[in-house]
């Protein structure tokens, strides 16, 4: 295989506008932006929570979470599926093989460095802003959203580390998804299908594919960042 | 302001105050009255206590010890020495700072601290005389009955220490009784009613601003003049 070759199919694909291709990327994309919004959701008032606070639990809290960012997604994806295959306890909700178990399972991926980066961050803006809140006599609650407000550039680096993850993520996907073409097929379980069948020029394009577009969002995401840092909202 | 038996009027009492930490007593016992309306000031050396104990009596940390009865925290405000500003507008802020004003109050704010122009830029670009006078008219629109300043003109140049002395005279013309540390003999002398000396975390002389300047009664408060 040249070297070229992947490229060169990688742009033929993108520029033929195959219907396939931008429904797997359109897939890929939405799949993985929500399970980030999602995670960011959910664990940026955690992050706030654990850096602003001491509660009984919030050790173990913590440990738990950072184990969760070792765990192999195939773990993970093997752990949704228990959950939501039919005789699992969540079998009543019937998203086994759709893009909302990909989701769940990607959110459950990137929870973890979503919790741990923005308790980095809260505990650094904590340790600025506590002695104001206090004077102010912020409560928990607007405390939690002052920091979250405060964090907000941070949250864009967060929410890019959560992507990158999200994005490149197989396993998980492949086994509460399936990787049914036109329903749960995504770039990555397409490139390992290629993988499997031979194909690899056809499977490195699509790694091309992948990479343009985690390219695409990292330029848009810093274009935001530098706008807010001409803003002066990033000093 | 007396109460009615001609005293002043206690707004703010500490007794027996305790601070340890990492077993170094910080404050020590320390018992003081503020009297309403006046303009106290909490001299000392560097280290000496007068942060903390300022931070004590605004109830932002706890002690160890002690007990300090006051106007409820949302009748208090603090200036801190450094100020804290958000990574908002200069508008945005002030309006964290006091969320009760409407947009023509908070203009108005900002044109007392000629800051008007200002108002949609970064907080955190201002210079450092900006941003104190943005955390001080932040503590004075709330109208509180005490306010707590840090050391408010340390590095600031001679115009911005002026409007930070015009409105601290403001405020207390106003009523609102004033707990302040100074390095400054002069700012000290010109603003100050009542003295509170503190050396190693322990109070050592509490007495008038005037006597304290003209005659101070402890050694430690002698020596302390000397080098101011």
């Amino acid at each position: 295989m040249d070297i070229l070759t992947p490229f060169t199919i990688a742009i033929g694909l993108l520029t033929s506008g195959d219907p396939e291709l931008m429904g797997i990327i359109g897939l890929s994309l939405s799949v993985s932006l929500t399970a980030v919004l999602t995670s960011l959701v959910i664990g940026l008032p955690l992050g706030a929570l654990l850096a602003s606070y001491r509660f009984p639990g919030r050790t173990a809290l913590i440990v738990i979470s950072n184990t969760f960012l070792g765990m192999p997604p195939v773990v993970i994806g093997l752990l949704i599926y228990l959950l939501i295959s039919r005789a699992g306890p969540l079998g009543f909700m019937g998203i086994l093989y759709t893009p909302a178990a990909m989701m769940l399972a990607q959110t459950v991926l990137v929870l973890p460095i979503s919790i741990a980066l923005s308790r980095q961050a809260f505990e650094t803006l904590n340790g600025e802003y506590a002695p104001l809140f206090q004077s102010l006599g912020l409560g928990q609650l607007a405390r939690i959203r002052a920091l979250v407000f405060e964090a907000r550039v941070a949250m864009i680096t967060i929410a890019l580390a959560c992507f990158g993850r999200a994005i490149s993520e197989v396993g998980a996907v492949m086994i509460v998804g399936g990787n049914i073409r036109h329903s749960t097929r995504v770039m990555t379980t397409s490139i390992a299908l290629a993988t499997s069948m031979g194909e690899l020029a056809f499977a490195m394009a699509l790694g091309v594919v992948l990479l343009l577009v985690a390219l695409t969002v990292n330029i848009g995401t810093q274009l935001v960042r530098h706008s807010f840092r001409n803003l002066g909202h990033d000093v | 302001m007396t109460s009615e038996n001609g005293k002043p009027e206690i707004i703010l009492q500490a007794r027996d105050v305790t601070l340890a930490r990492g077993g170094v007593t910080l404050l020590d016992g320390v018992s003081a009255d503020i009297s309403r309306g006046r303009i106290t000031l909490l001299l000392g050396h560097n280290g000496a206590g007068k942060t903390l104990l300022l931070s004590a009596l605004h109830g932002i940390i706890e002690c160890d010890r002690g007990r300090i009865e006051g106007p409820q925290l949302a009748r208090q405000k603090m200036v801190f020495q450094k100020p804290i500003i958000t990574r908002r507008t200069t508008a945005a802020h002030l309006r964290f700072l006091c969320p009760d004003l409407d947009d023509g109050q908070l203009m108005n704010w900002l044109a007392r601290a000629g800051m008007e122009k200002r108002a949609n830029a970064p907080a955190r670009m201002l210079s450092g005389g900006e941003q104190q006078r943005l955390a001080l008219i932040g503590a004075l629109a709330a109208k509180p009955d005490i306010l707590f300043l840090d050391e408010p003109t340390a590095h600031l140049d001679f115009a911005a220490t002026s409007f930070v002395e015009k409105m601290i005279r403001e405020a207390h013309g106003a009523g609102t009784t004033i707990v302040m540390t100074s390095h400054n003999r002069a700012q000290a002398e010109r603003l100050g009613e009542d003295v509170i000396f503190i050396d190693g975390g322990r109070i050592v002389e509490t007495t008038s601003a005037g006597n304290f300047f003209r005659a101070p009664r402890h050694e430690l408060a002698k020596q302390y003049l000397a080098h101011l």
